[in-house]
């Protein structure tokens, strides 16, 4: 059925199952990382893709919010300085790699593989002090 | 007085209260920002950094022959002492 096919996430690489109607355009959240992701038809199946219409600053604010969101984690002060280097990140090697790791591969993307398999959870934040349990 | 050694990342926030704590106590330290250096450098670098930290992420603090990984204001407070 239409409404169990599964969506790719462009952010974490994981697929996710849209429960809402699917509309081209749509802007929809990833639940496993939060990405803000629109949806677009390719032929005949469904793709979500990153928002062209975003800042980079808005995007991964926008990101991170829901994410704390979708788990119930929080911010403190040092959610300022981290934006800053993750657009640092962002302006030096394209993507928002995470600020306090040195390789900038796709399981640094913030939030990153190990706070998305629970680091937060483990550590009571994450590795960069973002999240917070 | 044993001698401090940081590898921080420029990007790092913890990696610039690492080397604040240093200041503010009046430490003399070293660093090195491992992601400013030139790759080759950086290799060698990072190759270290993971030899005694057992990962690829900053702040890692060596004072004397500890080592920490991750800002640890105990740990380093600790690490001074003994
Ligand atoms: S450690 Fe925290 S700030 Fe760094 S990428 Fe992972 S989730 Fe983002
Ligand atoms: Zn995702």
């Amino acid at each position: 059925m239409n409404q169990v096919e599964k969506i790719f996430c462009p952010v974490c690489q994981v697929s996710f199952v849209v429960g809402e109607e699917k509309e081209a355009g749509k802007r929809i959240i990833c639940p496993v990382c939060g990405a803000v992701l629109v949806l677009e038809k390719d032929n005949t199946a469904w793709i979500a893709k990153r928002p062209m219409d975003l800042t980079p600053e808005e995007e991964i604010r926008m990101r991170i919010e829901n994410f704390a969101r979708l788990r119930g984690y929080r911010f403190n002060e040092l959610k300022e300085p981290l934006v800053q280097g993750l657009l640092k990140k962002y302006e030096r090697y394209g993507d928002f790699y995470c600020p306090c790791k040195i390789d900038n591969i796709p399981e640094n993307v913030c939030p990153c593989l190990e706070t998305r398999q629970g680091s937060v959870e483990r550590n009571g934040r994450c590795h960069c002090g973002l999240f917070w349990k | 007085m044993k001698e401090v050694m940081l590898y921080t990342l420029s990007t790092c926030p913890f990696c610039k209260m690492a080397k604040e704590y240093f200041e503010n106590h009046h430490i003399p330290y070293r660093f090195v920002d491992v992601d400013l250096l030139e790759p080759e450098e950086r290799e060698k670098t990072v190759a270290k950094v993971q030899e005694i930290s057992g990962r690829r992420a900053f702040p890692v603090i060596v004072i004397g022959n500890q080592v920490i990984v991750g800002y640890d204001e105990v740990g380093i407070g600790e690490a001074l002492q003994e």
